[in-house]
Parts: C-alpha cells; structure tokens; sequence
C-alpha cells in the first residue's frame, strides 16, 4: 500500500517544498520590482547561442562553459593523480615521503584557494613562464588534490587488514598488494566523497576567472559590465553550474552502481 | 641452486627452526618470550593454549606479518630477516590460513585462487585455472569457481581460502585458529580438508582449539602460556601422560 500511494506526509512534505520555492521565488520578484528592475529574459538567450543560417554559434556563456568544463576535466585527472600519490607517501615507511607529504596538505588546507591562484599566478607563472591557463589548472590541481588525498587516505585505510595480511602470506609485494587488492575496494568507497570533492572542483573553478581565464564565471561579468542584465546573467550563470554538478553526481550514482560487488 | 641441494640431502633437517623468539607489543606483557620450537618435514605441530599465551603471535612471526624483536627465524634453509627478498621468498614457501579467512571480496573464487599464481610465480591464466580448478576439486568446491566470496558459507569461504594458499605449492602450511570463526556444522568440512592435507605429508603448523583434530592428526602438540613452552610432546604423550601439573590442569578445562 504505501509503496503504491504516496504517503499524506510525502504530500505534505512536497507541498511545503512546492511552496517554499515559490515563496523565495515571489521574494526575488517583489525584490526586483522595488528596485525598479526590469527584466530582459528575452536577451539572455543570444549570450548563450545564436542560430543564423542553419548555423549554431555557441554564444560567451557557452565558451566560458567550455573553458570551465576543460579546466575542470584536466584538474579532476591531476587532483586525483596527486592526491593518490600523497595518500600513498603518508601512509609510506619512508619519514621523508611523510613528511613531504604532511607539509603540502597543512600549507594548502591552510590558506584560502585566491591567495594559491594569486600566489602561482604572480610569483611562480613568471618564474616558469606557464600561461594562465596552465595557472588556473595548477592552482585548482594542488588544493583539490591536498583533499582528495584525505580521502584517498581515509579509503584505503578503511580496508581491512585482513586484505593485506593475505596479501602478504600469499608473497604479494607491497606494489601488488595496492594495486590489486587494496585499491580496487578502496575506490568504490572513495567514489561518493570523490565526487563531492568533484562537485567542489567544479565551483572553485570560478574563482580563476579572478586571474582573467575565461571561464563561466568571467563570461558572466563581462556580459553583464557591457550589457547591465545582472540579475538574468547571475541566474543563468548558477544554473549552469547547477546543471553541471548535478549531472556529475547523477553520473558518479551511475558509476557506482556498476561495481555492485565491491562493499 | 645450493639451496636445492642442501635440501635434497638434507631430508631430516627441521624445515622450520625458531629459537629463542622474542616478541614485546609495546606496552603490554612479552607475547613470545624465549620460545623455541623446530618442526620436521612433513611433521604436523599442534599449538594449544589458552588465548593470549602467544600462539598466533608464533604463527604470525613465521611468515613475517610480525617481525620478532630478537631470536632467528629460519625455513626451508632460508633465514626470515630484515632482508625484504627473503622475507617474500619465504612468504612464497609458506601458506597460511587466517581465522577470518581474508578472501579478497571483490574477486570471484577463481581469480582469488588464481591471483598469486599469476603474480608470485608467474604462471599464464590458463596454467593458474587449471592448477585452481585442481585446488577446488579437491576442497569440494568445484561448482563454486565463479562465485562470489559473499556468496559462500564460512565453511566454504575456508575451504577457498586453503585452496588459494596451497596455490602456491607451499612448502609448509600454517592454521591460524583456522575453524574458530566458523559455525559448528561446519568446522568438519574444514578439518576434513587440513586432515586430507596432512594425510598427504603436508608439514603443518596448526593453532586450534579442536583437541580432537589435535589427538587424530597431530604429531606433536607444543601447549604454551604466556609466550613460552610449558610442555612439548608426541602428541600420544601429551593426551595420556602429560608431564606438566599445568599442561594437566589445561587440558582438564577444555576435554
């Protein structure tokens, strides 16, 4: 039965949702309206693409997605690469790798993420001529990477010792005992906190727009300092990032649903 | 290939010597305290003795998964040391089976089997699932070989487990309170199997609480308290005229 019917209570739950969003959504509107704003809907469209002569021209906002999607895409592979190697130095014999490793986390973990840009963006871009780009994806890749190795870390020590005392007694190297016994099961349990680490990923990027890359987020404010639509492009602007994470955390649900067998 | 020698004509050298073992968990009471012990080929050693008296940590020192604070380790003419080579070369001649069984969840009866064949000894998949369905046959477990370690009974989950430690031709096995986590119908299938083996001339190190397996299958049976010996002895001997008030006392509680 109550699988069947939803129950008064979801109804009730979903109604009072319904009408909490709606309730913000009024707020925002009476907002504009007592500014005196006006709302030019009708303009965003162009900013994202234009359809002239059977042809499709992605607009700004969609080349600043782009420009997001590929710092984005290139600093997950880096952060995840770096994070799995100081998770591997902590949890090491060697005091040197642990240290090293102990060191990169606290300073990264311990000093906002515009500094790290500005940081690399003017003292170290120079110094090894890397463009802004390169820059941005460095940046993103060191501080997402100091957290995704907390996660790499908390994951593979999640493992059993059991895994690695069978490991041993079977003459399995350390090497072999990582590669195919302990992180194959420690990565379906890191998948959903990865992911998470992905979603953060994904909106830190915003702020290398601060050292002029073109991504979303510049898009956004150079739109909106030539065109004034700064409500509309501001909207606009989250939903996209709001498009984006959510695909991410579909896709990563997606993901884990093809390992069943690993718990 | 002088081991190889030394081996062949050398068959009443102990394949396992251990002398004066001394092993300190930091803060607590010595859990190997000058305990000596040597096992012959294809002996099979019984390790009684109430909990915390030591023997998994004895156990556990013979392969290297605890390294001893003092004393000399020595198998099949191999000395366990710091030296990381020999260390894996004599986790390569040494099988051991865990109370918990340990199998590698996320991988299928086969590929549990098979993995260190192909990694330890090199051998192609082909070789390795022959040797494995082999194994299997031989615990009982042939319909099982593309299943699931969650899909079986403690029992058989066991029974892979010994299959994939004997994968490696071991020259020694070792039991590691092997049928303590198990449901009591069905520690005999278990025992059945490490009865088999030891049939076969197996030389065996086995740490249990099953007194009758000890009395049927063991050759000796060593009781120890407190990480020391307080009584070796033919296991004959050790059932029907224990030396020791102690050893008597003990037996009294769990016969």
């Amino acid at each position: 039965m109550s699988l069947r019917f939803p129950s008064f209570s979801s109804i009730r739950d979903s109604s009072l949702f319904v009408l909490t969003l709606a309730g913000v959504g009024w707020l925002v509107l009476r907002g504009g309206e007592q500014l005196g704003y006006n709302w030019h809907w009708r303009q965003i469209p162009r900013y994202l693409f234009t359809y002239t002569d059977g042809q499709f021209i992605p607009g700004p906002l969609l080349q600043g997605l782009m420009v997001t999607l590929e710092i984005t895409a290139v600093s997950l592979v880096f952060a995840a690469c770096i994070g799995l190697v100081t998770a591997l130095l902590r949890l090491s014999n060697s005091t040197v790798g642990r240290w090293l490793a102990r060191v990169y986390l606290e300073v990264i973990r311990n000093t906002p993420l515009l500094v790290q840009i500005f940081f690399l963006y003017f003292v170290m871009a120079p110094i090894f001529d890397i463009g802004r780009t390169a820059t941005a994806i460095l940046a993103l890749s060191l501080f997402e990477g100091a957290y995704a190795s907390e996660i790499f870390r908390a994951g593979i020590q999640s493992i059993h010792r059991g895994q690695w005392e069978a490991s041993h007694s079977l003459g399995l190297s350390r090497y072999q005992a990582y590669r195919w016994i302990i992180l194959p099961q420690a990565v379906r349990r890191i998948l959903p906190p990865l992911t998470s680490q992905a979603v953060s990923l994904i909106k830190d990027s915003a702020l290398v727009s601060t050292i002029a890359v073109y991504d979303l987020t510049m898009a956004g404010r150079v739109i909106i300092a030539e065109t004034f639509l700064t409500f509309e492009l501001w909207f606009t602007v989250a939903a996209i990032y709001l498009l984006l994470t959510l695909t991410l955390s579909a896709l990563a649900n997606a993901l884990e649903r093809r390992f069943p067998r690993i718990t | 290939m002088e081991k190889n020698i030394h081996a062949a004509t050398d068959q009443d050298e102990p394949i396992i010597i251990a002398e004066h073992l001394v092993k300190i968990f930091p803060g607590s009471v010595p859990a190997l305290n000058d305990f000596s012990v040597q096992v012959k080929r294809g002996e099979v050693l019984v390790v009684v003795g109430p909990s915390g008296s030591g023997k998994s940590t004895f156990l556990r020192c013979l392969n290297g998964l605890e390294m001893i604070d003092s004393g000399r380790i020595v198998i099949d003419s191999i000395p366990l040391d710091a030296n990381e080579k020999n260390r894996l070369a004599i986790r390569r001649e040494v099988g051991m089976v865990f109370q918990s069984f340990n199998l590698f969840p996320h991988l299928s009866v086969l590929e549990n089997v098979n993995l260190a064949q192909c990694l330890v000894r090199s051998k192609s998949k082909k070789e390795a699932t022959r040797a494995t369905e082999e194994l299997l046959a031989k615990v009982g477990l042939s319909d099982k070989i593309g299943g699931y370690p969650d899909e079986l009974s403690g029992g058989q989950q066991q029974r892979v487990a010994i299959a994939r430690a004997l994968a490696l031709r071991p020259k020694v096995m070792l039991f590691d309170e092997a049928t303590s986590a198990l449901d009591p119908e069905m520690i005999g299938e278990v025992l059945d199997v490490m009865r088999t083996l030891a049939e076969e001339g197996m030389t065996m190190v086995v740490v249990t609480h099953e007194m009758g397996f000890a009395r049927e299958v063991s050759d000796r049976v060593v009781f120890m308290e407190a990480g020391r010996i307080v009584e070796a002895a033919a296991t004959r001997q050790f059932f029907l005229h224990p030396a020791q008030e102690r050893t008597r006392d003990f037996l009294r509680q769990i016969l």
